[in-house]
């Protein structure tokens, strides 16, 4: 039987004051939060509030490979998991994963493989589990961004950080970081990432129509929002060390006042 | 990273048993006391209802979904509430992936025992229309992060989240499901508020609230639901057994630990602000 309340899009994307329906400007992103070292149990974690999007993720290794016949003698492997809970849409999804859930695991571990040195870990596995709580647009390229963190926080050896976000069209206008609103009812969304060691894309998709001077000013749009997505992630992982850095200033401190009286 | 491990050593098991002999934790605490409660609610927007509890580290997600179905036909004007629990292998080394294994069912099934059986989801109030329509409820636990005792955390997290339930509220008209523009809340579809209560036992020693080092080293646990005044459920497990006294000591000391639990939680402020 059908919910009570219908999930339906409006018919207009834009305000009458040319704004996106949340106030936003074309290339404005949603309000980004990210938080490292939420999850102790795990080697490295990460929390990620993308507008309304909320996403853990977790990273245990390099360690022992289940099941051991996946293991490589030369290098290491690694294996994503992308899961959405249950509650985290508006129909309730069923709890065991679908196909949508494996091929965005796989999307997002082939974005995120040229970034690690898995060479320098024969026989061993990196895992990173990502659990969506709650989604609302550009989930994957969310879970991208909050992924490459909990591998910085892991200390895993990388050669950069990874960022991704959504480009797409609503209403004939290219626009910078699709709401779920937008996403769903939109013309053309296509999900990109960075890695910023070669400055090249590692993860694209596409779905929609474009022409070639539309394709480049996705890209043009993208890159520029994805600039802005790297600094949040660079300041979050650099205030985790500042903060053990103020503490230890402060233990030194306390120490030397001690030593005088 | 906390260091977790499947086997604990010798050494430190007999100091956390040493420990409890002079009735001293290993994290400072005293036999019968919990750990630190903190709670959220209504932090999931796609859900109708929502809930973050941590138990010390222990953390705890849970969110509400509802659907209308066709009710049992033994129990034709009665809602359904389920509970379902997930141990994401994010929330520790010691979680596998794969279909649910026996803890996390066994999690599922305590808290559902618990709620079932006292009188606490008002089934009769999620009847849409007799023999057609009622609604089912769908409340999904996800462990975060793991440090034992999942059970008392997990039965804090699925009551707030019922209290925190908004649900729209519908009607049948000329044979089509509508809404009516108003929200059910926890407050009309929950009575009583059953509080679980777990113990370890190590030999003879019985202790309130085990941590993960404690729950790895146990004997066996047991959990006890009670209501204001009443025991409501009870679940052993583990290869430890109780003696008669013991469980009559547990019995009273449960319903003290609930009243001043309930007390000091106060879980009807984290009622949905919908009307």
């Amino acid at each position: 039987m059908p919910l009570i309340i219908k999930d339906e899009y409006p018919e207009v994307l834009f305000r009458e004051d040319g704004k996106r329906l949340d106030g936003r400007e074309k290339n404005e992103l949603r309000p980004i939060k990210m938080e490292v070292g939420v999850i102790k149990n795990a080697d490295g974690s990460a929390y990620l509030e993308w507008g309304d999007n909320k996403i853990f993720a977790a990273v245990y290794g390099p360690r022992e490979v289940h099941p051991h016949h996946l293991a490589k003698p030369d290098r290491g492997i690694l294996r994503v998991f992308y899961r959405m809970a249950t509650f985290s849409v508006f129909d309730r999804k069923r709890p065991a994963p679908g196909r949508r859930e494996k091929e965005i695991s796989m999307i997002i571990s082939d974005c995120i493989e040229p970034i690690l040195f898995l060479e320098l870990y024969p026989g061993t596995s990196f895992e990173v589990f990502i659990e969506v709580i709650n989604a609302d647009g550009g989930t994957r390229c969310a879970s991208t961004t909050v992924a490459a963190l909990a591998l910085a926080d892991a200390g895993i050896p990388m050669k950069s950080l990874v960022s991704a976000v959504a480009v797409g069209k609503i209403d004939g206008k290219i626009v910078v970081d699709l709401s779920g609103i937008e996403d769903k009812a939109g013309e053309a969304d296509l999900p990109c990432a960075i890695t910023w060691y070669n400055k090249e894309i590692s993860l694209l998709q596409f779905d929609g129509d474009m022409d070639l001077n539309e394709m480049s000013e996705f890209l043009d749009l993208a890159k520029d929002a994805l600039g802005r997505i790297h600094q949040i992630q660079l300041e979050v992982l650099k205030s985790k060390f500042l903060t053990i850095q103020e503490k230890s200033d402060e233990i030194i401190v306390n120490k030397e006042n001690q030593g005088e009286s | 990273m906390m260091d977790v491990k499947r086997v604990i050593s010798k050494i430190e098991k007999n100091y956390i048993i040493n420990n409890l002999r002079k009735q001293e934790r290993i994290d400072g605490r005293g036999l019968w006391d919990y750990r630190k409660f903190k709670i959220q609610s209504d932090i999931i927007s796609s859900a109708e209802g929502s809930a973050d509890v941590s138990l010390g580290e222990t953390r705890i997600i849970t969110g509400l979904k509802y659907e209308v179905g066709e009710p049992f036909p033994d129990l034709p004007n009665e809602g359904v509430c389920t509970v379902m629990a997930e141990l994401l292998p994010l929330a520790s080394p010691l979680f596998e992936r794969g279909p649910p294994d026996e803890q996390s069912i066994e999690l599922a099934r305590v808290v559902d025992r618990g709620i079932r059986h006292a009188d606490c989801v008002q089934t009769k109030k999620l009847c849409i229309k007799e023999n057609e329509a009622v609604y089912i409820l769908f409340v999904d636990m996800y462990v975060i992060n793991y440090d034992g005792n999942l059970i008392d955390a997990g039965g804090i997290s699925a009551l707030t989240t019922l209290i925190s339930a908004h649900i729209p509220e519908g009607k049948i008209e000329n044979g089509n499901l509508e809404w009516t523009g108003k929200y059910f809340t926890g407050e009309s579809i929950v009575n009583e508020l059953p509080i679980v209560i777990t113990y370890g036992k190590i030999g003879d020693i019985v202790f309130l609230d085990p941590n993960l080092p404690e729950e790895l080293v146990c004997d066996g646990r047991i959990s006890i639901s009670v209501t204001e005044d009443k025991i409501t459920s009870i679940q052993k497990s583990g290869a430890a057994t109780f003696s008669i006294d013991e469980l009559k000591m547990l019995g009273d000391k449960s319903l003290e630990i609930g009243k001043k639990l309930r007390k000091d939680l106060n879980l009807w402020q984290y009622k949905a602000k919908y009307k």
